[in-house]
């Protein structure tokens, strides 16, 4: 089953799948469904990215419950409709925990979601299911080694240079208030909030320039 | 016209696509319910709601749990919202308002909105003051808003015994209102007890003992009004 559903995706334009074992990770309301399918669109598919997510988080789902399963989408973080009884839940789970214990990559210093093959580049979206996938092996510690680009181009010095371990309790690798105030100001002066330089610049998954650079 | 046949397919399609907690299918289904000619209220109470119906005893039986329970709701509201429209508010015989919430010192409110939801169903207009509600907020609330029924729930034996003020206080301010109680340790016994107007089960007994409330109440406002034109 997990075969033709990770086949299945890949067909339809997913860029990576992962299957995650989160007994134990996950909170009450929601530890019953402790498999999560965790997918990853390259994010330079642009606009057409959040549609494509979608419509592979649709497939999953019903090729869960076609098979008995139960199946609970968690939508992408930029795309939540907050009037729904479901939209509740969603804070309790976040995507790149999910990523992470499906071996898709690790959190990078700049605090997202690193693959080794596309860089902090993926889009991604997560279905949990009770469905008996057997789980990918999870990815534990950060492979940023020394790099350090992301922390010397960040523009408001809001990344810390600690490194994250699945296994030990959460630090702080970004503060949030410093990038966000950032893009703020971007905001006003340019009219646009993004910033992304510490995407840019991560020698992971791109494609010219710095790639001699993969520690 | 649709055909018996057609109609008992599509009332099967909303009822499944509630229980499967797929809204595409619910928003599908209703649409298609609209376009063969289908009564909107049939398709709501005996297709949307039944589903429901199925997803509360699915979800006593601990077939499903929270979050299945909230996306069948929002696969409900997904079919509601393309029905309501055009229900005939006259099919109802009645239409009231309700002050619903669930009692001080209570966080429970799954049963409360799943309650809340079938009112709104119905065509009720719906004043929910949530959870862990002050008492007086309940009588105060009815005054405001004037309205015909006042819905208590609470899931500890600990809070229950909020209800029985609640409704001591509303019956001095207000003796027309109607009262009715819900929730895990509440029973029957417990309601006549404390002077509740209605004990319910569970959500479908609540609308359907609600209706009747509100429709005796309607009554007697229309005979004191007939009386006082004479």
């Amino acid at each position: 089953m997990k075969t033709s559903l990770k086949r299945e995706l890949l067909d339809h334009g997913a860029t990576v799948v992962g299957i995650a074992g989160l007994n134990g990770y996950l909170s009450g309301e929601i530890s019953h469904l402790d498999r999560a399918v965790s997918i990853g669109v390259d994010r330079r598919l642009n606009e057409e990215t959040l549609a494509l997510l979608m419509k592979l988080q649709k497939r999953v789902v019903r090729f869960l419950k076609a098979r008995g399963h139960k199946a609970l989408a968690i939508p992408p973080d930029s795309d939540r409709r907050k009037d729904t009884f479901i939209s509740k839940l969603y804070s309790l789970f976040n995507h790149k925990m999910a990523a992470t214990s499906a071996g898709l990559g690790w959190i990078g210093k700049n605090g997202l979601l690193i693959s080794p093959s596309h860089g902090p580049r993926l889009s991604l979206v997560t279905v949990l299911t009770d469905a008996r996938l057997r789980p990918d092996e999870p990815i534990e510690h950060c492979l940023c080694g020394q790099c350090v680009l992301c922390i010397d181009h960040c523009p408001s010095r809001a990344i810390t240079g600690a490194t994250w371990s699945r296994s030990a309790p959460f630090v702080e690798l970004v503060r949030l208030a410093e990038c966000r105030s950032h893009k703020t100001t971007k905001r006003q002066t340019t009219g646009k909030p993004n910033c992304g330089l510490c995407i840019n610049v991560c020698p992971y998954g791109r494609t010219k320039g710095y790639q001699d650079q993969v520690p | 016209m649709a055909t018996e046949e057609k109609k008992k397919e599509l009332l099967e399609k909303l009822r499944n696509a509630v229980i499967q907690y797929d809204e595409d299918t619910a928003k599908e289904a209703a649409n298609e319910a609209l376009s063969t000619g289908m009564e909107a209220n049939d398709a709501i109470f005996n297709g949307l709601v039944s589903g429901m119906v199925e997803v509360g005893r699915m979800f006593e039986a601990q077939e499903y749990f929270v979050p299945e329970l909230l996306m069948c709701a929002d696969a409900l509201y997904a079919g509601l919202d393309i029905l309501k429209p055009h229900v005939k508010q006259l099919d109802l015989g009645v239409k009231g308002s309700v002050v619903i919430g669930t009692v001080e010192g209570d966080v429970h409110d799954i049963g409360k909105n799943i309650v809340k939801m079938m009112f709104d169903v119905a065509g009720f207009t719906v004043y929910d003051l949530g959870r862990d509600v002050p008492l007086d907020k309940f009588v105060a609330e009815q005054l405001r808003t004037d309205s015909d029924l006042v819905c208590l729930s609470a899931m500890m034996t600990t809070t229950m015994t909020g209800m029985k003020k609640v409704i001591d206080d509303l019956r001095t301010k207000n003796p027309n209102v109607k009262i009715m109680i819900g929730g895990a340790p509440v029973s029957q016994d417990v309601a006549d007890k404390y002077g509740a107007d209605g004990y319910a089960k569970d959500a479908t007994n609540a609308l359907k003992d609600a209706i009747n409330m509100v429709a005796s109440l309607k009554k007697m406002k229309d005979e004191v009004e007939a009386k006082k034109a004479k």
